[in-house]
């Protein structure tokens, strides 16, 4: 099976861990994420303004590429999951035929509704499905309690999206089951991190981070895990502040989703990048029996 | 431009570019009982919405609170009168890029921050708090 695919800006900078272990792990599934010939930034957040149709441009660029190559596009990162699958519905929604048009006479590109924005999760959960997955582990996270954190945009607007539900998120629970750790159930599973407040709010951004933690930590899991680079800096990356505010704070690793896939897939060394994050998570992993001290 | 149209003229602006309808708020609070930024928001979303169903439009527009939404939904999702008050944020504020300056400028970004976030953050806050 192969499925156009679209990485992303951050998959090629700062989140390349989590780009190539989905990649790796999809060969070994037996699936192949084949890069769009040409693609662009989504823009990183959908715009509701609903005359704002310059941020349209970027994503449906996307989609028109990916439409030449089959009627599904899937991403990896959480955001650009939002965007383009949004972007997609717009086009689409009731009375926005002739914005439609416009949009598409723009781009000088054909379009039509044939087309399935997916995440590499739902792939896994609905085309390889968790039976097949089960038996593809080779190194099984027995033992390693995962906080699987959603955040917003894999969830939200949920009827939009329908991705899983927004109150109370499943797919990456049964991944991380089906992976063989043991998933930890917390109540800010979905809750936002602070995403791009950071830029103008850093301080209301690092009170979101700290209360997602904090609820983590209190639930007894061992590391956390997530699908976008946003989510990972804000979770990850900003413990460094937390510490500094507040000193009895314990650090815990935060993975994304598809580095634990891959070490329970197989994979091994340089691909799962674990030198890539703020809270080392080698010594957990050791700890473990996971990864070779 | 905004100063120079009646109350009622921009209410009617902000319901086009959000696609909401104001006065469909029956202020039960759900919103702002989701709202992840409500601590620090001035006013909270049920509380920007009946301000704006009073006519309170400029100070809605010069308030702090409309420049914390991290558009996360929540308050959309979990309205019973499927009024998203993100929509509205995300109108409200476009009202303000387009006619005043920036909230944010991207070079008084500090450095330490760009060299260490993702570049989705900047991108996404360019989106939200550059005109």
């Amino acid at each position: 099976m192969r499925y156009p695919y679209y990485p992303g800006c951050t998959l090629y900078t700062k989140a390349k861990n989590l780009d190539r272990c989905a990649r790796q792990s999809a060969q070994i599934l037996g699936f192949e994420l084949q890069e769009l010939e040409t693609w662009n930034c989504c823009g990183a957040i959908y715009s509701t303004v609903t005359d704002d149709l310059a941020a349209q441009v970027g994503p449906i660029r996307n989609l028109v590429q990916a439409r030449k190559m089959g009627n599904s596009l899937v991403t990896l990162c959480a955001a650009c999951y939002n965007v383009l699958l949004r972007s997609h519905n717009f086009l689409f929604a009731p009375g926005n035929e002739k914005t439609r048009k416009r949009l598409l006479e723009f781009l000088e590109e054909p379009y039509d509704e044939n087309m399935k924005v997916l995440h590499y999760l739902e792939v896994l959960k609905n085309d390889i499905g968790w039976d097949k997955i089960k038996v593809k582990v080779k190194k099984n996270l027995k033992g390693l309690k995962v906080a699987p954190y959603y955040g917003c945009l894999l969830l939200r607007p949920a009827e939009e999206l329908k991705f899983d539900d927004p109150d109370n998120p499943k797919v990456m629970d049964e991944l991380m089951a089906t992976l063989g750790a043991e998933p930890i159930d917390f109540p800010f599973k979905g809750e936002c991190c602070g995403g791009y407040i950071l830029v103008n709010a850093p301080d209301i951004a690092l009170k979101c981070s700290k209360t997602i933690l904090d609820s983590i930590i209190a639930a007894g899991a061992e590391c956390v895990i997530t699908s976008c680079p946003l989510c990972q800096y804000n979770i990850d990356n900003q413990q460094k502040l937390i510490r500094e505010k507040s000193p009895g704070f314990k650090k815990i690793p935060v993975f994304y989703f598809t580095q634990l896939l891959g070490l329970a897939l197989g994979l091994e060394g340089e691909i799962l990048a674990l030198d890539n994050h703020y809270v080392d998570p080698k010594p957990l992993l050791i700890q473990k029996g996971l990864i070779n001290g | 431009m905004l100063e120079k149209n009646s109350n009622k003229e921009i209410i009617s602006l902000i319901e086009e570019l959000s696609g909401q309808k104001i006065s469909d708020c029956f202020q039960c609070g759900s919103c702002t009982a989701g709202c992840p930024v409500a601590f620090a928001m001035e006013p909270v979303p049920s509380q920007a919405i009946r301000m704006l169903q009073l006519g309170m439009v400029q100070e809605v527009l010069n308030s702090e609170g409309i420049w914390l939404c991290a558009a996360c939904n929540v308050c959309g999702t979990r309205c019973p009168r499927g009024v998203d008050y993100a929509k509205i944020s995300d109108a409200l504020r476009a009202l303000v890029l387009r006619s005043k300056k920036n909230r944010v400028e991207p070079d008084k970004i500090s450095k330490d921050l760009i060299y260490d976030a993702p570049q989705q953050a900047f991108i996404a806050g360019f989106r939200k708090f550059v005109g």
